[in-house]
């Protein structure tokens, strides 16, 4: 009886105070600094007068700069790990026997779990002025001389692609498993092609798998600090490595809070323009998709 | 002839799609090659007996001599242990009555946490680590709070947030997929709340809690950036050590130290595998588990 009277929640309020203490103050605190001032050179912060200016110093060319190679890198980089994981989680999903599936998945966790840091100085050694991939391109004739790669945006994109390729490949996986062959079967028996199959029945249903995916690898890809550090250079800056340098090298944390709060916004109002804009593509499609519907029923 | 035309007309037939599946295997194949090449790299190089990382010299164990032979690379991997096996202890603790508390107590405030829990896995990890830094040193200097300066609880501290949130999840869709009626027995046969929670509620989420918990262990030995930020000298973890050099150089010792850690995370991921498959998940279920 006593049960009844205790709140639901009692026994997610550790972890519900854990994240708020740990989590959302720290965000707001971060919130609060990015309308104070930097005083002087041995302080950090100062809120006494509270103001936009913050922001109104973030905004600057070089700021500008980086944060449009930040938005290039996120969307290409995105858009390459759909393109490249699409085949492969299809072919997981459909075309291995069953038996497999599970090593398969078990082969791709391997880089996922590997490391962050790890992996990207893997790229950095792959992709060394004289390393193998130069001697092998040299030797196929597809360059002369040197391959100057690293440290370019070119480097980046091709690190996160890598960096962020299983966070699209499991979940497209999981959403392909789950449109079954008979499905497939089904429209074929329909009369409908390879492609149309693809296009109205396994697409749309792999629907949810691929918006999670997407923002998946989106979402960090943009706040990416470790790629662009290991393999960027002065040319691949990406937004990240500005705020960083805010609070690490520069200890200005107005300043770093007013460009990590830009970031924030930078990524959502992204992220929903993005979702904006393929929604009003799609339309149409739906319509004519809910039309077919009301005639047959 | 008529035989042979009789098998080779429906392979006429099945040509195109052939090519397709040809071409998806050869797609996946170069996936897999692109997906481990710098892993390969990594474990070729830590045999590597030059000077530098990068310039491969000749074939030799110095790497791996070096590692155990310097103190700061060791401490480094014994502070990175503690600071993991604490934060997993911690975000067990918290993840398991939470994952109970949404899979058993629903309601309104479900939503609200599940918010909560979702802003913290998406919040980009940078976005953590310039957060945590001003509010650690706010409680450790400003409020006086002693502890907030240990390096090992701020490492905790950084790291415990996202496994929190994992293993919530898992343990919640463990419970989820399990429906009350033991739960209801045991209280119909007077046992106390607190009774059932231990002897039928844990029992059954212990699967869950067991991957959660080795999960929470592996996140912890990886955490690079926000431990980057939060990390007090003294207390530098292994991720933390490799990134400085990366600034100051990178030596053959690091992928060997990098090796040493990929086995150990592979021992722990692989050890979940086996606790989940034993609970009954399907390979596509164990996915989702391990992609959070």
């Amino acid at each position: 009886m006593s049960r009844l009277r205790l709140p639901r929640p009692i026994l997610a309020f550790p972890a519900i105070g854990w994240l708020l203490i740990f989590f959302v103050a720290p965000v707001l605190l971060v919130l609060w600094f990015s309308f104070g001032y930097k005083p002087g050179v041995f302080q950090t912060h100062a809120n006494d007068k509270l103001s936009f200016d913050r922001y109104a110093e973030a905004l600057n060319p070089t700021f500008f700069t980086t944060f449009w190679n930040t938005l290039w890198v996120g969307v290409a980089g995105t858009l390459l790990c759909l393109i490249i994981a699409f085949p492969v989680a299809y072919w997981m999903a459909a075309k291995i026997p069953s038996r497999y599936r599970g090593l398969l998945i078990a082969l791709v966790m391997v880089p996922y779990w590997t490391n962050f840091l790890v992996r990207t100085i893997g790229w950095q050694i792959i992709l060394a002025p004289h390393g193998w991939l130069s001697a092998a391109l040299n030797w196929l004739g597809l360059i002369d001389g040197s391959l100057d790669i690293l440290y370019t945006r070119s480097a980046v994109l091709l690190g996160v692609v890598y960096n962020y390729l299983p966070l699209m490949i499991l979940p497209l996986y999981v959403a392909f498993d789950r449109v079954s062959q008979d499905m497939r079967e089904a429209s074929k028996d329909l009369g409908a092609g390879r492609i149309a199959t693809l296009l109205r029945v396994t697409i749309p249903l792999a629907m949810p798998g691929i918006i999670v995916g997407t923002l998946l690898v989106y979402i960090p890809l943009m706040g990416d600090y470790i790629t662009a550090t290991v393999l960027g250079g002065a040319k691949g800056n990406m937004a990240g490595v500005l705020v960083a340098s805010q609070f690490q090298t520069a200890q200005n944390w107005a300043l770093g809070s007013a460009m990590a709060v830009l970031l924030i916004l930078l990524i959502l109002v992204s992220a929903a323009l993005a979702g904006l804009i393929i929604w009003l593509l799609l339309l149409p499609f739906n319509r004519s998709r809910r039309l077919v519907i009301g005639v047959a029923k | 002839m008529t035989s042979s035309g009789a098998i080779a007309a429906p392979r006429k037939n099945r040509k195109p799609l052939n090519l397709v599946e040809a071409g998806l295997g050869v797609w996946g194949v170069i996936v897999f090659i692109f997906l481990f090449a710098p892993i390969v790299v990594i474990f070729i190089y830590s045999f590597n007996s030059g000077r530098l990382l990068t310039s491969w010299d000749g074939f030799g164990f110095q790497g791996y001599e070096a590692m155990i032979a310097k103190p700061a690379v060791t401490s480094s991997v014994w502070v990175s242990l503690r600071a993991g096996v604490l934060s997993s202890v911690l975000a067990t603790l918290l993840g398991t009555l939470a994952g109970v508390a949404m899979a058993r107590r629903p309601g309104k405030w479900v939503i609200w946490f599940s918010a909560l829990l979702l802003f913290v896995a998406i919040t980009p990890e940078i976005v953590d680590a310039v957060s945590l830094l001003p509010w650690l040193v706010f409680l450790g200097q400003d409020l006086g709070l002693g502890i907030f300066n240990d390096g090992i609880v701020r490492l905790v501290v950084g790291q415990s947030l996202f496994s929190t949130a994992v293993v919530t999840y898992i343990v919640r869709s463990r419970l989820v997929g399990l429906n009350e009626n033991l739960e209801e027995a045991s209280a119909d046969l007077y046992a106390s709340p607190t009774k059932t929670f231990w002897k039928i509620t844990l029992p059954l989420a212990m699967p869950a809690v067991l991957a959660g918990a080795l999960l929470s262990f592996t996140l912890g030995l990886d955490n690079t950036i926000v431990a980057s930020f939060v990390q007090v000298s003294g207390t530098t973890p292994w991720p933390v050590y490799v990134l400085s050099a990366v600034r100051s150089g990178l030596r053959p010792d690091i992928a060997s130290m990098s090796v040493v850690m990929l086995v150990l995370t592979l021992g722990a991921i692989g050890l979940v595998v086996v606790v989940l498959k034993k609970a009954g998940d399907s390979a596509t279920q164990i996915a989702r588990t391990l992609a959070g």
